[in-house]
């Protein structure tokens, strides 16, 4: 017996050399590129052409070992400013551009694409997909999707009560009325996140102000304190007092607040165009086929061209400064970021930022209408809290749950906004 | 054995490891701490060296909330200390009575403690929920429907029903301390105490409650630490809001360093949250004299 554990413990200990060797062996010859995401849920549609061009990508380069950490949108945040404060950022990774990656780049850990994109890729982009990632005239990542602000409407509880999709505020208001009275939530919204909350603000400051002077704003080149944004925060305090939305909204977040629309209680829900493809998606939604897409509402009285959009292309990825194969993960971004623009846009995601072959690619009707107004589209704003800085995001997200509380009143709302600037 | 203990170098070495291990994962980052909160810093550029600035302005800028923060978490700290401490002390000395199915229940108010907090937020979120959560349903069923409210939208009773969950969820763990304590008094002197004509609450008040003023001091350091560095429950129920009603300073804490990239300001809240607990240990120590007793 004795004589037979020692064997064991021999051929054991051989057996762990030899596994060693090997893997050593092979860790030369293979590379690693190490890639952070936040595409955790599989039926994002982001997720879902993420993983098709990532096989893609491994086919054509099986020497390469690429190793994904995908971590939920919040916890994202956390981890990657540890890392950045630690000075361990992986080599590829997903990042908004506006505010949440200003710090990175001035810090100095992001590297600046352009000498990897002057082979053509350039070409390849459609007109203003870069603005958002480029800092001090240079390029810091690649984006691949534009998203829109689409209010989606549930066209069969509209038919069933008698209600028309809006068009303009005073139909959205009417609509509004017309839900509350049958003891139907007219707007679903997650107002706990703080963000789908903001969303109203900054689209009614799109129909008020116009893109042009929201934009000009946002930089600090206009004050907050203007009539147009006063305007905003009072359309959007109109619209939480006449009972647009639930009443425990601020209770709510996101994914609790997408729900009901989801299961076809609650008609409207105003969201990016990233929630079509969850929509159209049979195992979560009870309203495929059955939700139209519109632009937010005009105003009588707005300054903005109606067709004006909330949205942008932010969604990045870039590169770290430390990365170990530059090269390598450059080509892996333009890679993946191309491909995806292609497949997101065929899942409804949103608008490609590159030039994609439209040739054989089908939409869902809904996809269709979100396309159909975005090429309309004559401006966009980004979300606000995308392009101010971290602490002016957050405080203004703040603001408007004030507004959803009933605690702030329009003129105070601009008013502390100025003082963000 | 003696012999050890009197040889000086023995002793530096058996509590080197320890020493080194502790430090490194506990003096260290505090001292990191303290001296992060003296910068202005976004945690991925340069830093600026601004003194005590961060403590001043998070005392006198109220778009900070910090004070509101220490103001609300000093409240949970009474609610502990002058709620949950005797509810669960009256639990404690009613289920160690001798009653049926003492282990029962035992179990039972012990239950919320081994769930975990991230688990009892969703739990309660979703009891809390305004449509079709469980306690507004219950409300209207009973005819109650004038008392339905919005509980976690509602700025004005967000903190209360925040709190309701963090004195319930303790209760269990402090009256569990106490039962042991309890428990751990020799029957004799209660046997003795009955000889002489003590009634059941009588028995509690001078045999129990004296005996066990130990573990009751115990437990209001505990309750009192627990609720200035109470965190996950509140950021999992409603993450400082709604509008700030619900902040604690670890929450603002959190978003200081993690939502507006000021690693300098969060750092000052933490060292003060620390300083705080500090100095309500000692506080409590020195103020609350108790004799122990050896059984």
């Amino acid at each position: 017996m004795k004589r037979f554990s020692k064997i064991v413990a021999l051929l054991t200990v051989v057996a762990m050399t030899l596994t060693m060797l090997g893997g050593v062996a092979l860790a030369q010859e293979k590379k690693t590129l190490n890639v952070w995401h936040l595409w955790t849920t599989e039926s994002d549609a982001n997720a879902k052409s993420f993983n098709i061009v990532l096989k893609e990508w491994q086919a054509l380069h099986p020497d390469v070992d690429v190793v994904i950490d995908a971590t939920e949108n919040e916890a994202y945040k956390t981890k990657l400013k540890t890392a950045m404060a630690a000075n361990e950022v992986p080599d590829v990774f997903f990042a908004w551009g506006g505010g949440f990656a200003k710090p990175f780049v001035e810090a100095g850990q992001v590297l600046a694409l352009d000498d990897y994109l002057a082979d053509g890729t350039m070409d390849r982009l459609l007109g203003g997909a870069l603005d958002n990632v480029t800092y001090g005239g240079k390029t810091y990542g690649l984006t691949f999707i534009q998203w829109v602000g689409t209010l989606y409407c549930n066209k069969e509880m509209f038919d069933a009560n008698g209600v028309s999709i809006p068009t303009t505020n005073d139909e959205l208001l009417a609509a509004v009325a017309a839900f509350k009275a049958k003891g139907i939530v007219p707007i679903t919204v997650g107002a706990k996140d703080g963000w789908p909350a903001m969303f109203f603000q900054n689209v009614y400051a799109v129909r008020t102000a116009g893109a042009q002077l929201s934009n000009e704003a946002l930089s600090g080149a206009s004050s907050f304190n203007a009539p147009e944004f006063v305007a905003s925060a009072k359309y959007l305090d109109d619209l939480v007092k006449a009972g647009g939305f639930d009443p425990g909204a601020l209770a709510l977040t996101y994914d609790e607040a997408k729900m009901p629309f989801l299961a076809g209680q609650v008609p409207m829900i105003y969201q990016g165009s990233w929630l079509a493809g969850e929509i159209q998606d049979p195992t979560l939604s009870q309203v495929v086929d059955k939700v139209v897409a519109v632009n937010w509402p005009s105003l009588s009285d707005g300054k903005g061209d109606p067709n004006e959009i909330l949205g942008g292309a932010i969604d990045s990825l870039m590169v770290s400064n430390n990365a170990s194969d530059k090269e390598l993960a450059a080509d892996f971004v333009k890679y993946i970021t191309e491909n995806m623009s292609r497949e997101s846009f065929k899942l409804g995601a949103g608008i490609a930022t590159w030039k994609i072959d439209m040739a054989g690619i089908e939409v869902s009707q809904l996809v269709q209408n979100i396309i159909d107004f975005a090429s309309k589209s004559t401006g966009a704003v980004l979300a606000w809290d995308t392009f101010l800085s971290c602490e002016a995001a957050e405080r203004h997200k703040s603001l408007v749950q004030e507004i959803f509380a009933g605690q702030l009143s329009p003129e105070n709302f601009a008013l502390e906004m100025s003082k963000l600037q | 054995m003696d012999k050890v203990l009197r040889d000086r170098r023995a002793i530096a070495i058996f509590i080197l490891p320890a020493l080194l291990v502790f430090s490194s994962v506990v003096i260290l980052p505090i001292a990191f701490s303290g001296y992060y909160s003296l910068l202005e810093w976004n945690g991925a550029g340069k830093s600026t060296f601004i003194g005590l600035s961060n403590y001043l302005e998070m005392f006198t800028n109220p778009s900070t909330y910090f004070v509101k923060g220490i103001v609300n978490s000093a409240l949970l700290a009474g609610l502990s200390v002058f709620v949950q401490i005797p509810l669960a002390l009256g639990l404690a000395l009613l289920i160690s009575h001798g009653i049926r199915l003492e282990g029962f229940f035992r179990n039972v108010y012990f239950i919320p403690v081994i769930i975990s907090t991230t688990v009892i937020g969703q739990l309660w979120m979703k009891i809390y929920h305004p449509n079709n959560g469980m306690l507004n349903i219950l409300l209207t069923d009973l005819g109650l429907a004038a008392l339905k409210r919005n509980w976690l939208a509602d700025p004005s009773i967000s903190l209360g029903a925040a709190f309701f969950v963090l004195i319930w969820q303790y209760i269990g763990y402090h009256m569990l301390l106490m039962y042991s304590a309890i428990k751990a008094i020799p029957t004799s002197l209660y046997e003795a105490a009955e000889i002489d004509g003590c009634s059941k609450s009588q028995l509690s008040r001078h045999i129990a409650i004296p005996l066990i003023m130990p573990m009751i001091k115990v437990c209001v350091t505990f309750a009192l630490i627990g609720s200035l560095k109470t965190f996950d429950l509140i950021y999992v129920l409603t993450k400082g809001g709604p509008i700030h009603a619900t902040e604690v300073p670890t929450t603002l804490m959190f978003a200081n360093i993690f939502l507006n990239y000021r690693y300098g300001m969060g750092s000052a809240m933490a060292i003060f949250i620390l300083v705080e607990c500090l100095v309500l240990t000692v506080f409590v120590q020195r103020f609350f004299k108790v004799e122990n007793y050896e059984f």
